[in-house]
């Protein structure tokens, strides 16, 4: 009889992998703005040489409005030698509080992880199972 | 800075129908994102003015309607949050249901609220218009069996065999009901925004 166990969709890593970039976003954001005031474009810029975290720029707006909705980043307008104004954005209080609680989760969470996956750097393969009518009996 | 005028027609054009995608929002927020994505797409395309790179900026941004999409969620919440009517209300909670299971739930429960929040009003209209032909109708039927419904005919006529149980009593019972049943669907939505959405700004705990 054929195995009818679902295999994993070819993607399905891949998939992971955005979600794990779009949850880390936003503290991504937070962290760029850290050390002072940013435009949208510095943003992506900053995370693009910084991070490996590529940015699609149309998301990166309406995140920092949305930052901004919540109270998290500041906004004003700044003129330019460039000959328009930029929106620059900085982070408030809470901005700073939230930020330093997301990094302190964030490094509880890695090093555990870490230490979670240490077997795997190792790279032996798994001990054979026994088969299942052998465990039954035991 | 050198933009060519074709160019520069493709720009506003793209701005344009951006700022006609944000016509819901509050006209001083909706020009301060236009501006934001004209400075961006300045900054990305200065020194360079060829077509290319102005397609190129354009599409990584998306289509208008796809960025002003990804505002539109959150400004439609903020309103929820914020209205007094019923109709923002419900528009907002049709979003939130094409985005959670939660949202799916909270706009069912909201549609059956307002509905027969709203049957029982219009009961009571009914009631005015066609006193004799609107009821809580009991009735035997021949073959043993008990119905009872609410109905109203334009005939003008009862039911054949049917007792009214309420009477005038309806309109009473309809005029308390009905808009208390709006006002409780009403306030469910808006609590169920606050207490259950929240903006994806981080990973939840």
């Amino acid at each position: 009889m054929e195995d009818s166990r679902p295999s994993p969709a070819p993607d399905s890593a891949e998939k992971w992998e955005i979600q794990l970039r779009k949850g880390s976003l936003e503290l991504a954001i937070l962290a760029s703005l850290w050390e002072g005031s940013l435009y949208g474009l510095e943003i992506l810029r900053h995370l693009e040489s910084s991070s490996d975290l590529v940015v699609v720029e149309g998301t990166i707006y309406p995140l920092l409005s949305r930052l901004r909705a919540l109270g998290l980043v500041d906004s004003e307008w700044v003129e330019s030698d460039s000959g328009h104004p930029r929106k620059y954005y900085r982070l408030t209080a809470a901005g700073r509080r939230r930020a330093l609680e997301m990094a302190r989760v964030w490094e509880q969470f890695s090093g555990r992880m870490a230490s979670l996956l240490e077997p795997l750097k190792k790279g032996s393969p798994p001990k054979k199972e026994p088969p299942l009518s052998l465990k039954e009996k035991s | 800075m050198t933009v060519s005028v074709e160019s520069q027609k493709t720009i506003d054009a793209y701005l344009a129908e951006l700022r006609r995608q944000l016509r819901e929002f509050m006209n001083e927020d909706a020009n301060d994102i236009v501006e934001e994505i004209r400075a961006h797409i300045l900054d990305k395309t200065s020194g360079a003015s060829s077509t290319e790179k102005i397609a190129e900026t354009l599409a990584a941004l998306g289509t208008p309607a796809e960025l002003a999409g990804r505002y539109r969620t959150d400004e439609l919440f903020r309103r929820a949050q914020r209205t007094r009517s019923p109709l923002v209300s419900l528009h907002s909670l049709f979003r939130w249901a094409t985005l959670s299971l939660t949202g799916i739930v909270v706009f069912l429960v909201s549609v059956v609220g307002y509905t027969l929040g709203g049957a029982l009003v219009l009961f009571v209209v009914a009631k005015l218009i066609f006193p004799r032909a609107t009821g809580l109708w009991e009735s035997h039927n021949p073959d043993g069996t008990w119905s009872l419904g609410l109905s109203s005919s334009s005939g003008g006529t009862p039911p054949p065999g049917a007792h009214d149980l309420l009477g005038w009593w309806l309109v009473l019972i309809g005029l308390a009901l009905g808009p208390l049943l709006i006002v409780l669907t009403f306030r469910f939505g808006s609590w169920s925004i606050r207490r259950f959405w929240r903006p994806r700004a981080w990973p939840r705990a």
